[in-house]
């Protein structure tokens, strides 16, 4: 399936090398596993549609583990020249965006020589990874008197572990599917994706009973 | 399940819904449009869930910036021919018996949907609930504090925020802020670190409003000065009594005229902010000006003796200095002199 990422203004994309706009006019209807297999096919405007579609996202999502900016550029760099290097065997991709978020976490993985666990270390850590900001901000102007009760919540999402504010992220910020969610989060299957969502809802409830 | 059925928490669980909210396309428009038109019922808590699934965000969102796009893209493009790299760049595959760790779930589907119903529940009586604030409920008691010459301070609000006063400057806040905004009024100058949160922060100083989230800057207003506000970090938006609305980006500093009339420059933040942590600042300084500021400082008085050097300028920045050696310094350069007489000072020009 097709993700919407968002495209940017018109009139930012003339200082983006050559051919990058058009490659998004051939390819905005098409389905990832087509525009993946023109890439593996050595279709270098598919390459140019995949890399102009996902490296902002791909390096937001990389800054969520790992505040070395320009170590995320590093691993991003490294990750779409392995993907050239690899163009002809390539293996099917049903979701570009999720692949690419899997491979990159694995590279920051490798890179780090940390094991999962430890990228993903909370919740001491100051900087904490994968931070969720709750914000109302449409809200605040209508209903004031709901503050309080965000304000719980926004307490209460940053008590989760970094494996479910990974999960709340990808589903919410990133629009993804549970399937996708498996697939970026290095999990077997799609019904592990959605225990680590449900379990994180259901934390958020009793930390809310709480109060 | 149905989704009339749904509760808000089947609602922030399903792909199709989620998918909706953050990505419309003609296809799930076209559904829950129509589906919400059939089930007006559920609007409320179709717009709980929608706004819950839009509220959350990476707290922290660096840009990609073009610099950084059009570097990495040409970098891959040049690695195609440097085979030399191929061992350092190719990833190690993960086995796949290191996945097992994160499948240590104990299996609480049922525990989970009976929370997720109590969530809703929750959740639903929250919605239903929703009642307007009446508007003012009882008159809060309001906070003055002022420092005189010589005096400085910091105050720390309950909020979190804090505000360090100069001297001469008296700011005013209730004892408790309300649930729509913060609001205090500042006469003087005060260096303001606001604690981010959801509502507003005001700054009134005479007629103008400064408006932040979360923010760092410095308020100036003297009588008759013109008003300073000088951004550090963050945002910050100043309303004018005319109307007119002015953005400040961080080291900005906006000049207004009492007339509304303004200007933006840049600032020396030693300059400007210095004083908050404890630097007294002379850049390129008149002498009105050196004696107005060590008057203020120190809480002094000082009287000139001799004829003026209209020429004359001092540049010097002193941090937690006494008073007698900061007059030395200053005098040092020109050749005046100074005597310390407890609170009365007598500079001397004897040229």
């Amino acid at each position: 399936m097709i993700n919407n990422p968002k495209l940017p203004n018109k009139e930012e994309v003339n200082v983006y090398p050559l051919g990058h706009s058009e490659s998004i006019k051939v390819y905005e209807n098409k389905s990832d596993m087509d525009i993946w297999n023109a890439f593996n096919k050595g279709d270098e405007f598919a390459f140019n549609y995949i890399y102009r579609m996902y490296v902002i996202v791909l390096f937001k999502y990389g800054c969520q583990m790992c505040k070395d900016q320009s170590h995320i550029q590093d691993c991003i760099q490294n990750i779409f020249i392995d993907l050239r290097r690899k163009r002809g065997s390539l293996s099917e991709v049903q979701s570009i965006k999720s692949y690419l978020f899997k491979i990159l976490y694995r590279e920051l993985i490798r890179k780090s020589n940390k094991s999962k666990e430890e990228i993903c270390k909370e919740p001491e850590k100051i900087q904490k990874n994968f931070s969720i900001e709750f914000s109302q901000e449409t809200k605040i102007i209508h209903q004031e008197n709901d503050r309080e009760k965000f304000e719980k919540i926004q307490d209460a999402i940053n008590k989760l572990t970094c494996r479910q504010r990974q999960a709340i992220l990808l589903l919410y910020e990133e629009g993804m599917t549970y399937k996708e969610i498996s697939v970026a989060m290095d999990l077997n299957e799609v019904k592990s994706a959605r225990k680590v969502v449900y379990r994180a809802l259901s934390t958020l409830k009793s930390l809310l009973q709480k109060k | 399940m149905n989704y009339k059925d749904y509760d808000i928490a089947n609602f922030i669980t399903d792909e199709f819904f989620i998918q909706w909210i953050k990505s419309p396309n003609e296809n799930n428009s076209h559904f829950w449009e129509k589906w919400m038109a059939q089930h007006p019922e559920k609007r409320a808590m179709v717009n709980e869930a929608a706004n819950l699934i839009r509220s959350v965000k990476y707290a922290h969102s660096p840009e990609f910036t073009d610099k950084m796009y059009v570097e990495t893209f040409e970098q891959i493009l040049k690695a195609d021919n440097e085979h030399s790299s191929v061992k350092n760049s190719k990833p190690t595959p993960i086995s796949s018996s290191s996945k097992g760790s994160f499948l240590f779930f104990i299996p609480l589907r049922g525990i989970a949907a009976s929370v997720l119903v109590l969530f809703c529940l929750w959740a639903q009586y929250e919605a239903f609930n929703y009642r307007p604030e009446p508007v003012e409920k009882a008159e809060i008691p309001l906070i003055k504090r002022s420092n005189l010459a010589g005096q400085k301070s910091i105050i720390d609000l309950p909020d979190g925020t804090r505000i360090h006063l100069n001297s001469e400057s008296e700011i005013e806040f209730p004892k408790e802020f309300s649930a729509d905004f913060r609001l205090v009024r500042l006469k003087g100058e005060a260096f303001f670190e606001v604690k981010k949160e959801q509502r507003p922060f005001l700054v009134e100083s005479g007629s103008t409003k400064i408006r932040v989230l979360g923010t760092s800057f410095n308020v100036r207003q003297k009588t008759n000065e013109p008003l300073y506000v000088a951004l550090v970090t963050g945002k910050v938006r100043v309303d004018a009594v005319n109307g007119d609305q002015v953005i400040l980006n961080p080291d900005e500093m906006l000049v207004m005229e009492k007339d509304g009339k303004f200007s933006k420059t840049g600032f020396d933040p030693m300059d400007v902010t210095g004083w908050k942590d404890n630097y007294l600042v002379f850049k390129s300084a008149k002498f009105s000006e050196v004696k107005k500021k060590l008057e203020l400082w120190y809480g002094v008085n000082i009287t000139f003796k001799g004829n003026p050097d209209k020429d004359w300028t001092y540049s010097g920045v002193y941090k937690d200095e006494m008073l007698e050696n900061v007059l030395r310094g200053v005098c040092m350069t020109s050749g005046m002199t100074f005597k310390i007489d407890k609170k009365q000072i007598t500079i001397t020009n004897p040229k």
